[in-house]
C-alpha cells in the first residue's frame, strides 16, 4: 500500500519559510518602493532584536526589560567610533558588543538572584539608570546625542544616503547572523541547558546543570547580539541620543515582537516583526497625519486582538490554521 | 468563543498579516494628480508630550495654504489677493506625525520625499527631529522650511536647503540677560544669581548652554543648573534643587505639560525666584496658561506673537480667524505663527523664482528680503546656514491671563510686576 502523505504540515511551513528567506536577497530588484524597503529593513532589524532577546527571554525563561541598555551600548559604540573619533564604525561595533556582554554579566549576576517578577522589575530600573546616566554624560554626547557628519557613503562607513539597498543587505546579513547563532544554539547542548533552566531551575540543577552559568552565558550572548542590532540602528538613523535607544519604549519592543510572534521558538521573532512592524509603519503612514494618534489606537487594538485571541502568538495562529486544515483534510478523506 | 468565530479571527489576522507583508513590495502610494499641484509635506509631533503644540503648527500651515490657494482680499499678506501660484498651481499638503522622535521624523521625511513625492518639507517643531529630517531633505536637494525649532545648532551646519524662521535660543538668551540688566538698572532689582532649568533634550540642553554663556557675559553667576527628563511625572527634586540654591532669577526651557508640572511643583514648594523667563512653548502655550489659571501669572517669556500683539501686527487678525476655525478657537502662539510664515515665505519664493526647481527657489529665498506681515519685524531675511536674521521676539509677562508686552520698552504695553508676587499673596 502506498503512503500518500509525503510531507507533513510542519515541514511544509518550514519549506515555505526557507523559500521566503531564499527570495529575500532578490527584494531590492523587484521592489520599486523606497518606503517599502524601509519597512523591510525595520522588519529584519526588529526580528533580529527580538531573536536576540529570545535567547534569554524565550529559551532561558528570564524576562528582561533591560535589553534597550545593551542595544544602546552597541549604538553608542558605533556612533562614537564615527562621530567622536572620526573613524570607521566597525571597531566601535565590536567594542560595543563586547562591552554590552560584560555589562550584561555584571548587572545580571546580582539580578539573577531574583526570580520571576522581581527579576523583570530590576531590569526595568536598569534602563532608567542608564538612560539618566547617558543623558548627563558629556563624553557620550549627553542629551544632545551624537549626530553623524556627512562622510562618504558605502560599506566601509556603513552608511548610505539616497538608496536603501546597502542597508537592506546589511539588515539581511544581521538577520542571518543572529538567526544562525540562535539556530545553532537551539540544537547545541547549551540550548538544551537553557530550556532545562526555563522549565525548572531546581530540576535542572539536580541534573548537574549550573543554572547561574547558563543564565549568565545566555545573557551575554543575547546582550552582544542586541548591541550588534543597536549599532545597525544608529548607522541607519545617523543619530543617537539616550531616549532613542535606552528607553523603556525600546525595551518593550524587544519583548512585544517576540511574545507576539511566539516566544521560545525560532520563527516567532520573525513572524512577530513581520506583522508588528508593517502594522506600526503603515498605520502611521496612512493615519498618522490625521493627528490625535488614530494610528496608535488602531495599532494598539490590533495587538490586543492578537494577544487575547491567541496568547501563543502568531505561531499559535499558524498552528491553529494548520490543525484546522488537517481536520478538514481528514474529514474530506473520510467522506470520500 | 465558538470554534467557528475563533477560526475566522485566525484567518482574518493571517490575511491582514499577509496584506501588510506584501504591501511593502509594491510601490503604490496615493496617486499623483497630473496637473498643477505642488505637494508640500509637514512633519510635526501630532502625538506624544507636545502633541497639542504640534497640532497647532500643522493647523498654521493649513491656514497659510488656504490663503495661498484661494483669493482673500480681506487679508493683507502677500499672495492672499490671488488664487494659487505660478499661474494656477495649488498647494496640497501631506501630513506626517513625528511622535517627537528623531528616528520616526527621519523615516517620515524619507517617506514624504520618496513615496509621496512632496516638493518640500515644513517642520518639525522639536529641534532633535528637525535635525535628522532636514538632513534627509538636504541630501535629496529639497527645501526644508523650519518654522519654530530654536536650537542654534540647526543653522550652524551650513546647509543649502534649510531655512529657519524663529529666533534661536542664542539670541533669546542675550535678550533675557538684557532684561535682567535693565531691571537692575531701572528698578535696583539686585539680581546677581541665576538658575537654569531645562528639559534634557536637544532644545533644552542648547538653550541652557546659551543661557550660561549669556549670563557669564552679562556678569551673572549661575548657581543652579537643573536638567530633567522630558515628559516627567515628578519635578520635586528639581524644584528643591532650585529652592536650595535660591537664585534671584530663573531661565526655563520647559515644554508642554512639563511646564504646568513645574509651575505647580513650585507652588507646592512655596517658592519663587524674583523673576522667571522662559524659552519657547510651555509658557507661550495659551491653552496651558488657561489651564494653570492664576498660577501662571507673572511668569515671563519671549514670544514672536500673542493676541496682545494685535496692535503691532494688524494683518494677523483675519488670518487668525481662519486658524481659530481649525483649532477650536485657540489663537496663534509664537511657534505656530512661525510655521504659517514658513509656508507663506516659501510660496513667495516659488512665485518670485517662477520655477519649481529647488535650487532656483533656494537661491531666491537666500537672496531676497521678504515681506512678512505675520512676523514681528515685518520682514524675513535669511543668511548663510538658513537663519532668519530679522526674527524678533518681545519679552512678555502674563498679567490677568494676558501676555503683556514688557521689553523692549518702546514696544511695551504694560509695566512689569517685579518681583513676582509670592504664592500666598495671590
Amino acid at each position: 500500500m502506498m503512503n500518500t502523505k509525503v510531507i507533513d504540515l510542519k515541514d511544509a511551513l518550514w519549506l515555505l519559510l526557507l523559500a521566503v528567506l531564499a527570495l529575500l536577497p532578490l527584494v531590492p530588484f523587484v521592489s520599486g518602493s523606497f518606503f517599502g524597503m524601509h519597512v523591510l529593513i525595520l522588519v529584519l532589524l526588529f526580528a533580529s532584536m527580538a531573536q536576540a532577546w529570545n535567547i534569554i527571554g524565550g529559551y532561558c525563561g528570564q524576562v528582561s526589560f533591560g535589553h534597550s541598555v545593551f542595544f544602546g551600548i552597541g549604538a553608542y559604540g558605533a556612533g562614537m567610533a564615527v562621530v567622536t573619533y572620526g573613524g570607521l564604525p566597525w571597531g566601535g561595533i565590536l567594542a560595543g558588543m563586547v562591552l554590552a556582554a560584560v555589562v550584561a554579566v555584571i548587572i545580571s549576576y546580582p539580578c539573577f538572584k531574583l526570580t520571576g517578577h522581581y527579576f523583570a522589575i530590576a531590569t526595568f530600573a536598569i534602563v532608567e539608570i542608564f538612560n539618566r546616566a547617558f543623558l548627563v554624560w558629556e563624553w557620550v554626547g549627553g542629551a544632545l546625542g551624537l549626530d553623524y557628519p556627512v562622510i562618504e557613503e558605502g560599506l566601509a562607513n556603513l552608511m548610505w544616503y539616497e538608496t536603501k539597498e546597502g542597508y537592506y543587505y546589511c539588515a539581511l546579513g544581521l538577520f542571518v547572523i543572529v538567526f544562525g547563532i540562535v539556530r545553532w544554539l537551539e540544537s547545541h547542548r547549551f540550548g538544551y541547558y537553557m530550556r532545562a533552566v526555563r522549565e525548572g531551575q531546581e530540576t535542572a540543577e539536580s541534573l548537574g546543570v549550573n543554572s547561574t552559568a547558563v543564565k549568565l552565558g545566555a545573557m551575554a550572548i543575547s546582550a552582544a547580539l542586541a548591541a550588534l542590532c543597536g549599532s545597525f540602528f544608529v548607522q541607519y538613523n545617523l543619530r543617537v541620543d539616550p531616549p532613542m535607544v535606552m528607553s523603556l519604549d525600546m525595551s518593550m519592543k524587544f519583548v512585544l515582537v517576540t511574545i507576539l510572534g511566539g516566544s521560545g521558538t525560532l520563527a516567532g521573532p520573525l513572524l512577530g516583526a513581520a506583522v508588528l512592524i508593517p502594522l506600526q509603519e503603515y498605520t502611521r503612514a496612512f493615519w498618522g497625519g490625521l493627528g490625535g494618534g488614530v494610528d496608535l489606537m488602531i495599532f494598539g487594538v490590533l495587538i490586543i486582538v492578537i494577544v487575547i485571541k491567541e496568547p501563543a502568538g502568531i505561531i499559535g495562529i499558524l498552528a491553529g490554521i494548520g490543525k484546522s486544515l488537517a481536520r478538514r483534510g481528514g474529514t474530506a478523506q473520510g467522506g470520500a | 468563543m465558538s470554534r467557528g468565530s475563533r477560526s475566522f479571527v485566525r484567518w482574518f489576522i493571517l490575511a491582514a498579516a499577509l496584506c501588510l507583508l506584501v504591501s511593502p513590495l509594491t510601490g503604490a502610494g496615493p496617486a499623483l494628480a497630473a496637473e498643477k499641484i505642488i505637494k508640500i509635506g509637514t512633519i510635526f509631533p501630532l502625538t506624544g508630550p507636545v502633541a497639542t503644540a504640534g497640532q497647532r503648527c500643522q493647523a498654521a500651515v493649513q491656514t497659510a495654504v488656504e490663503i495661498i490657494n484661494n483669493k482673500h482680499p480681506e487679508i493683507k499678506v502677500p499672495l492672499a489677493n490671488k488664487e494659487g501660484l505660478l499661474d494656477g498651481y495649488k498647494i496640497v499638503l501631506v501630513h506626517a506625525d513625528s511622535q517627537g522622535k528623531p528616528d520616526v521624523g527621519k523615516a517620515e521625511a524619507e517617506r514624504l520625499l520618496n513615496q509621496e513625492k512632496v516638493w518640500a518639507l515644513i517642520g518639525a517643531y522639536n529641534s532633535s527631529v528637525s535635525k535628522p529630517a532636514s538632513f534627509v531633505a538636504e541630501r535629496m536637494k529639497r527645501i526644508f522650511m523650519c518654522g519654530s525649532s530654536s536650537s542654534a545648532a540647526l543653522t550652524q551646519r551650513d546647509m543649502k536647503y534649510f531655512f529657519r524662521l524663529a529666533p534661536t535660543d542664542a539670541t533669546e538668551s542675550v535678550d533675557f540677560v538684557e532684561v535682567l540688566k535693565w531691571l537692575n538698572k531701572t528698578k535696583k532689582a539686585g539680581i546677581k544669581t541665576l538658575g537654569v532649568i531645562y528639559e534634557n533634550s536637544e532644545f533644552g540642553k542648547h538653550a541652557a548652554e546659551e543661557a550660561k554663556k549669556a549670563a557669564a557675559a552679562g556678569g551673572f553667576k549661575v548657581v543652579a543648573d537643573v536638567p530633567f527628563s522630558p515628559g516627567a511625572t515628578n519635578l520635586n527634586s528639581e524644584v528643591q534643587t532650585l529652592k536650595g540654591s535660591n537664585p534671584d532669577a530663573v531661565f526655563g526651557a520647559v515644554l508642554g505639560a512639563d511646564y504646568s508640572l513645574w509651575v505647580k511643583t513650585m507652588k507646592q514648594a512655596k517658592w519663587l525666584p524674583k523673576i522667571v523667563i522662559n524659552y519657547c512653548s510651555g509658557y507661550q502655550d495659551p491653552v496651558i496658561a488657561k489651564q494653570l489659571g492664576p498660577d501662571a501669572e507673572y511668569f515671563m517669556g519671549s514670544s514672536g506673537y500673542s493676541p496682545q500683539f494685535a496692535s503691532l501686527m494688524p494683518a494677523v487678525a483675519p488670518v487668525e480667524k481662519i486658524f481659530k476655525s481649525k483649532t477650536g478657537g485657540v489663537p496663534f502662539d509664537g511657534n505656530s505663527i512661525q510655521e504659517a510664515v514658513a509656508m507663506l515665505v516659501l510660496a513667495q519664493a516659488i512665485e518670485k523664482a517662477r520655477s519649481l526647481d529647488p535650487d532656483k527657489v533656494a537661491k531666491t529665498l537666500m537672496e531676497n528680503t521678504w515681506d512678512s506681515p505675520l512676523s514681528l519685524g515685518g520682514k524675513v531675511k535669511f543668511v548663510k546656514g538658513g537663519q532668519n536674521v530679522q526674527a524678533k521676539s518681545i519679552i512678555t509677562q502674563l498679567q490677568n491671563g494676558q501676555y503683556k508686552r514688557i521689553y523692549p520698552e518702546k514696544m511695551a504695553d504694560a509695566k512689569i510686576v517685579f518681583p513676582m508676587k509670592p504664592w500666598d499673596k495671590r
